[in-house]
C-alpha cells in the first residue's frame, strides 16, 4: 500500500475553529494534495456573465475569455460600483504593441479586442509589461480599453503603405517590443504582412486562439492548424479574444525620436481617396442604415431620410414580401446581416430573424409604437412614438440644422 | 501588357475537391477587362482547379513542377524574373497551403516590386506604362492609387464576379509545364510551428455593447416628435456616426 492511510477524526480536528459556544468547523478548509489551484465553478460562471444586459446573460462559448478575464475581477451586480484606480507601469518590463485603426478617431470593437490581446500578453506570467497603442494622436478611450502608453502612428488615407510600414519598423527596432498585434482587417493586415515580409520576423497570420503560452491559426483550407508560442508579428482573427475588462490603464503619450525616412524609390505616382456613398453603397459595407419596417406607410419621405442623413435605407422582411423596398434592401438573416456601426429603425418591432441580422451594430436607435417590441429592448435609445410622425419632424430639424450652420 | 495571375492549390469548402479560388477567379475577370497577354502561373502538381481557370478566362497556364507542401517562392521568383510580367495578380489569401496571404508580400520583397492590396478595379493609366487601381478601404470608401508597372496586386472579395465557366474554353486552354530549378532544395516548407487537425473554435458572442446605459436615459415615452427628432440627431452626433 503507498497511500498512507486517512484519519477522518485527525482531519476534523484539523478544521475546528477558535470559538467560545459551539464547536465549529470551517469544512471548506481543505489542504490539496494536488499542486492545481482548486476551480472555482462560481467565479468562473460569474466572469462568463455579459454586462450591460436587463436580464442575466451567460457567454458559455468562450474559453479563452476566461482565461483573458482574471475570475477574480468578475462582475458582481449587486456589489456598489467603485470607479477603480487608474493602474500605472512606470517601468516595463517589455512592451506589446497593438497597431489600432480607429476609423473617425475611435476605438473599434475590433480595436478593443486587440488591445484586448496585447494586455493579456502584457500581464501574462510575472506581468510587468506595458501596452503601446499605437494610434492617432488624440484618441481618447484608449486607456480604458488597456493602453499604458501611445504612440502617435496616423492612419493617413494618402500616405502609402511601404512608408506606413517604414515608420512601423522604425518604431519597432528603437523600441524592441516583445509582440507587435494586428487586427486580421483591411489596412492592418496589409502593415502586418509588408512587416512580415521585410523583417523576415515570424509572423502568425488571423489567429484564432491566443493565450500567453499558445497561438493558433488555420491552414491548409481549414484542415490543419498550426501553433506555437505567440511570436513576435501577430494579426488577430476578429472575435477571437475578449476585449479588457479592467481598471482603466493611463495611456500616457510616448515619443519615437527615431524618424523613419521616407520608402525610397517607390512606383505609386498618385494617390487620391474617394469617401464612400452610403445611397449608393451595400448594406454589408456600410456604416449607418436607416431602416423602415412596417410602422411606415410614405417611402418617398423615408427614403429622403435615409439620403439626408447620409444613411443607406434597409427595410424588414414584411416591408420587401410587400414590394415597397427592394429585396436587396432587407436586413436580417435571409436578407443582409449587417455590419454596420448604427442601425435606426423605424417602425420595426424586432423579429428574431431581424435581430440577428443587427447583431453587430454598436448603436441601434428604435423609433416604435409598442412598448414591448423586441427592438425597443435591443436599442441603445428607444423611442415609443409613432414612426411617421418622427420622419417629417426629424427633416425638419435637420433642414433647421444645415440652414444654421 | 502581360499580365500574370497566381493560382493556388485551393479546394472547394464543402467537398474538398480541388476547386478554383473565388479571388483568383475575380483576379481573372479584372485582367480579362485589361486586356493584353494574361498567363496563369501555379506550382505544385496538377490539379482540377487549372482546367477551372482556363474555363474562366485564362488560355494558357505555366505549372511549375514543385511537389506538394513545398514552399513554392523560390520557384515562382525565378519563373517571374525570366517572364518578366508588367502586372502580377494575386488573390489577397492564397488556399492550400500556409493560407497566409504572405506570398505577393514576400515576392515584392524579393523581386522589388511595388505591391498594392485589396484592388477592386484596374485600369490603364492616362500616361504609358501606368495602371490605375482602385483599393477597397473599409466602410465602402475608396483610395485610387496610379502606379508605375511592374506591380503585384492583390485582390479584393468585392471586385467584380468572375466569369462564367465555359466548359470549351476549359477544354481548349494550354498548361505547359516547367520542371522545378533546384529539385535538391525542395525539402518541405520547413514550418516553426507545430501542426495538429484543426477544429473549429466558437467566436466571441456578439452583443449590445456595455454603454447601454439604464432605462431613464434610453426609453423615451410618447416624446413629442420635435423632441424625438432631436433625441436621435443627439444621439447620433454623440456617438460620433454622423456631424450636422
Amino acid at each position: 500500500m503507498s497511500r498512507t492511510r486517512r484519519d477522518p477524526r485527525n482531519e476534523r480536528e484539523a478544521k475546528s475553529v477558535a470559538s467560545n459556544t459551539r464547536r465549529r468547523f470551517d469544512l471548506g478548509l481543505v489542504a490539496s494534495t494536488s499542486r492545481r489551484p482548486r476551480r472555482d465553478p462560481r467565479a468562473e460562471f460569474a466572469s462568463a456573465e455579459v454586462e450591460g444586459r436587463s436580464r442575466r446573460r451567460f457567454d458559455r462559448t468562450q474559453t479563452t475569455a476566461a482565461i483573458a478575464r482574471p475570475i477574480a475581477e468578475a462582475p458582481h451586480r449587486r456589489q456598489e460600483e467603485v470607479k477603480p484606480a487608474t493602474r500605472i507601469v512606470e517601468t516595463p518590463a517589455f512592451l506589446v504593441f497593438a497597431v489600432l485603426e480607429a476609423p473617425k478617431n475611435r476605438l473599434s470593437r475590433f480595436d478593443r479586442q486587440v488591445l484586448g490581446a496585447a494586455r493579456m500578453l502584457a500581464d501574462a506570467k510575472d506581468g510587468g509589461g506595458a501596452v503601446v497603442a499605437l494610434a492617432p494622436a488624440g484618441l481618447e478611450e484608449v486607456g480604458a480599453a488597456g493602453a499604458d502608453r501611445i504612440l502617435p502612428f496616423a492612419d493617413d488615407l494618402a500616405l502609402d503603405d511601404a512608408s506606413r510600414a517604414a515608420q512601423l519598423r522604425a518604431a519597432m527596432e528603437s523600441l524592441e517590443p516583445r509582440h507587435v498585434l494586428f487586427a486580421e482587417d483591411g489596412r492592418s493586415a496589409d502593415l502586418a504582412r509588408r512587416l512580415a515580409a521585410s523583417t523576415g520576423e515570424s509572423f502568425l497570420a488571423d489567429v484564432v486562439y491566443l493565450t500567453a503560452k499558445q497561438a493558433a491559426r488555420r491552414k491548409i483550407g481549414m484542415t490543419a492548424e498550426e501553433f506555437g508560442a505567440p511570436p513576435r508579428l501577430v494579426s488577430i482573427g476578429e472575435d477571437r479574444v475578449a476585449a479588457y475588462a479592467g481598471a482603466p490603464c493611463e495611456a500616457r503619450p510616448i515619443e519615437d525620436e527615431t524618424h523613419a525616412s521616407p520608402a525610397a524609390g517607390s512606383a505609386i505616382v498618385s494617390v487620391e481617396t474617394i469617401p464612400g456613398d452610403p445611397a449608393s453603397l451595400s448594406l454589408s459595407e456600410t456604416d449607418f442604415v436607416v431602416s423602415a419596417g412596417n410602422g411606415v406607410s410614405d417611402f418617398e419621405a423615408f427614403k429622403a431620410l435615409a439620403a439626408e442623413l447620409s444613411g443607406t435605407p434597409g427595410a424588414s422582411r414584411v416591408v420587401c414580401d410587400a414590394g415597397l423596398m427592394p429585396r436587396g434592401a432587407q436586413v436580417g438573416a435571409s436578407g443582409t446581416v449587417l455590419a454596420a456601426d448604427c442601425y435606426l429603425a423605424l417602425g420595426i418591432a424586432g423579429a428574431p430573424q431581424h435581430l440577428q441580422g443587427v447583431a453587430a451594430c454598436e448603436h441601434v436607435i428604435a423609433v416604435n409604437t409598442d412598448l414591448h417590441a423586441a427592438m425597443v429592448e435591443r436599442a441603445g435609445l428607444a423611442i415609443i412614438q409613432d414612426a411617421q410622425r418622427v420622419m417629417p419632424a426629424l427633416r425638419e430639424l435637420l433642414e433647421e440644422r444645415r440652414n444654421a450652420s | 501588357m502581360k499580365t500574370t495571375v497566381l493560382l493556388s492549390a485551393a479546394r472547394h469548402p464543402v467537398s474538398g475537391r480541388e476547386a478554383l479560388a473565388r479571388l483568383e477567379a475575380q483576379a481573372i475577370a479584372l485582367a480579362t477587362r485589361l486586356g493584353g497577354d494574361i498567363r496563369g502561373l501555379h506550382a505544385g502538381p496538377e490539379s482540377d482547379a487549372l482546367r477551372e481557370a482556363l474555363g474562366v478566362g485564362l488560355s494558357k497556364i505555366d505549372r511549375i513542377d514543385a511537389p506538394n507542401g513545398s514552399d513554392p517562392m523560390e520557384d515562382l521568383a525565378s519563373h517571374l524574373r525570366a517572364a518578366g510580367p508588367d502586372l502580377i495578380l494575386a488573390g489577397r489569401r492564397g488556399q492550400g497551403g500556409l493560407d497566409s496571404g504572405l506570398l505577393p508580400y514576400r515576392l515584392a520583397e524579393r523581386l522589388g516590386l511595388t505591391l498594392v492590396a485589396d484592388a477592386i478595379a484596374i485600369e490603364a493609366g492616362s500616361e504609358a506604362g501606368t495602371v490605375r487601381i482602385d483599393q477597397a478601404l473599409k466602410k465602402g470608401d475608396r483610395r485610387r492609387v496610379t502606379v508605375r508597372l511592374p506591380v503585384i496586386v492583390t485582390v479584393h472579395p468585392l471586385a467584380p464576379p468572375p466569369a462564367a465557366f465555359a466548359y470549351g474554353a476549359a477544354r481548349r486552354g494550354m498548361i505547359s509545364t516547367h520542371p522545378v530549378n533546384d529539385p535538391i532544395r525542395q525539402e518541405g516548407q520547413g514550418s516553426e510551428w507545430e501542426e495538429r487537425p484543426y477544429r473549429n473554435r466558437p467566436k466571441l458572442m456578439r452583443t449590445a455593447s456595455a454603454s447601454s446605459g439604464d432605462a431613464a436615459e434610453k426609453l423615451f415615452v410618447d416624446p413629442d416628435p420635435k423632441e424625438a427628432a432631436r433625441l436621435i440627431l443627439d444621439y447620433l452626433e454623440r456617438n460620433g456616426i454622423r456631424q450636422f
